[in-house]
């Protein structure tokens, strides 16, 4: 009789101690929520290229970038290419969350451009998963640079387009990395014989060092380098670049060295002069600030 | 006397699980302004326990659930301050008795005792639990940068608003 008590008590006893554990356990069981990856980069722009990233709904944004002149000729002279700068202003909007709509106005061959960007999925994990994020992105670019080739050039011949989706995936807290394929189209190319198409694949990341400072990197691979008809040598480069992010509150800085100066995208991209192999190096940054407009 | 002893245990099992109550929409908000900027946050998909036969009570909330009015205050809140990446949720696991629930919080990885004021009353057979206190963040490790120091307040305020149901397995 002793015994059945004892063992009574104790079956009572570890049934009330697996009640307590339940209790709390029935906090952690899903509650079917999903949860969206945020912040896989901290800026829009990635060095030249775009991230997936886009500023919220509510949100203006203004860009300032700068490329400056050769880093490594007469580099104490020229302070680095420092006194000799390109210029790039960008102001932007985001209309939700996944529409963002900008405009910007680059020193290089006086080009404007005007984008849109859109969120098209969104990596995230929970209730339901999806490995990565997808943003949609196309820009059109007017040369307002005056022609001197003598010939009475159509508003046409001044466009030229970019068409991009932007694969990205946040790996990790400091990892993220970008697949971006696109298209680059000229309404003028150079020569008869080239193509007014090009393919590009845009392949680039960051490693956060510490919670606001990240290292960048991007390299663009390019379907057509050598313009004009018979050419042997490459007329035009692949984009490379590494750089530094910092964030502080409101502002990304990003400072690079990249073997590109343009900014409007089918320039850097596609019509890039400069090849790093053979020491043209540049420096440049992006400032970027944001105001909350409409909360 | 067996068969005493089954029925015993079945009928305590089951009054122990039928006295469980919870909720997956609790309400908090919290507060770390400053005069210099507005900094308040809320989430309606926290999760709640109680034990009315125990008194044990638990909240807890996903980081990321936090909607701010500002979007990059909402990722500045999870990437640079509680770390939402390492740390996903936040949680308070203790007992309720007369007025006041005491037991573990949970936030940003770092458990500290607390003991706070607390109504739980029962309302058509439904528990509601509010609560409102202070925590100082850096009790919890929560770094302020200097540059941002005099913008966000050095304690937060929160509160915990939740209907908590019966529950039955």
């Amino acid at each position: 009789m002793g015994r059945l008590h004892y063992i009574f008590i104790l079956s009572l006893s570890v049934l009330l101690a697996t009640a307590q554990e339940e209790l709390f356990d029935l906090l952690d069981e899903e509650s079917g929520s999903t949860q969206y990856t945020y912040a896989t980069f901290k800026g829009t722009k990635l060095l030249n290229g775009q991230t997936n990233e886009t500023p919220g709904q509510g949100v203006l944004q203004y860009i300032i970038s700068h490329r400056f002149g050769s880093f490594t000729d007469e580099y104490l002279y020229n302070f680095f290419g420092l006194d000799n700068a390109h210029i790039r202003m960008q102001l932007d909007y985001g209309f939700s969350d996944r529409l963002n709509v900008g405009m910007g106005r680059s020193s290089v061959l006086k080009t404007s451009d005007a984008f849109v960007k859109y969120r098209a999925l969104r990596q995230k994990t929970g209730a339901t998963f999806f490995p990565f994020s997808v943003t949609l992105y196309s820009s059109l670019n007017y040369r307002g640079a005056r022609f001197t080739d003598g010939i009475d050039h159509n508003t046409t011949d001044r466009l030229s387009y970019h068409h991009q989706a932007i694969f990205a995936r946040k790996f990790n807290e400091s990892l993220s990395l970008i697949l971006a394929p696109s298209i680059v189209h000229w309404n003028l190319v150079p020569g008869p014989e080239d193509p007014n198409d090009t393919y590009h694949l845009l392949i680039g990341g960051r490693y956060k060092l510490s919670k606001r400072i990240a290292l960048t990197s991007e390299y663009a691979f390019s379907s057509n380098r050598r313009y004009g008809s018979g050419a042997t040598e490459e007329r035009f480069h692949n984009p490379i670049s590494v750089g530094v992010d910092i964030e502080t509150g409101g502002h990304v800085f990003q400072f690079h060295l990249s073997n590109t100066r343009a900014m409007s995208d089918p320039l850097w991209m596609a019509q890039n002069p400069y090849s790093a192999a053979n020491g043209s190096l540049f420096l440049g940054f992006n400032i970027s600030r944001v105001f909350t407009v409409n909360q | 006397m067996k068969k005493l002893l089954l029925s015993t245990l079945l009928i305590s099992s089951t009054l122990l699980s039928a006295q469980q109550y919870l909720t997956r929409e609790a309400r908090l908000d919290f507060d770390a302004g400053s005069p210099l900027e507005d900094i308040v946050a809320f989430t309606e998909s926290g999760s709640a326990v109680y034990d009315e036969s125990t008194g044990k009570i638990g909240v807890q909330v996903l980081m990321t659930s936090f909607q701010f009015k500002r979007a990059l205050m909402q990722e500045h809140f999870n990437e640079n301050y509680v770390e939402s990446e390492k740390f996903p949720k936040a949680s308070f696991k203790g007992s309720y008795s007369e007025g006041f629930v005491a037991g573990e919080l949970t936030i940003h990885g770092v458990t500290k005792e607390i003991s706070v004021p607390a109504r739980l009353d029962q309302e058509e057979g439904n528990y509601v639990l509010i609560t409102s206190f202070d925590i100082t963040l850096a009790d919890y490790d929560v770094k302020i940068p200097s540059a941002v120091a005099n913008k966000i307040s050095k304690t937060a305020s929160i509160q915990v608003q939740a209907t908590l149901k019966r529950f039955s397995k």
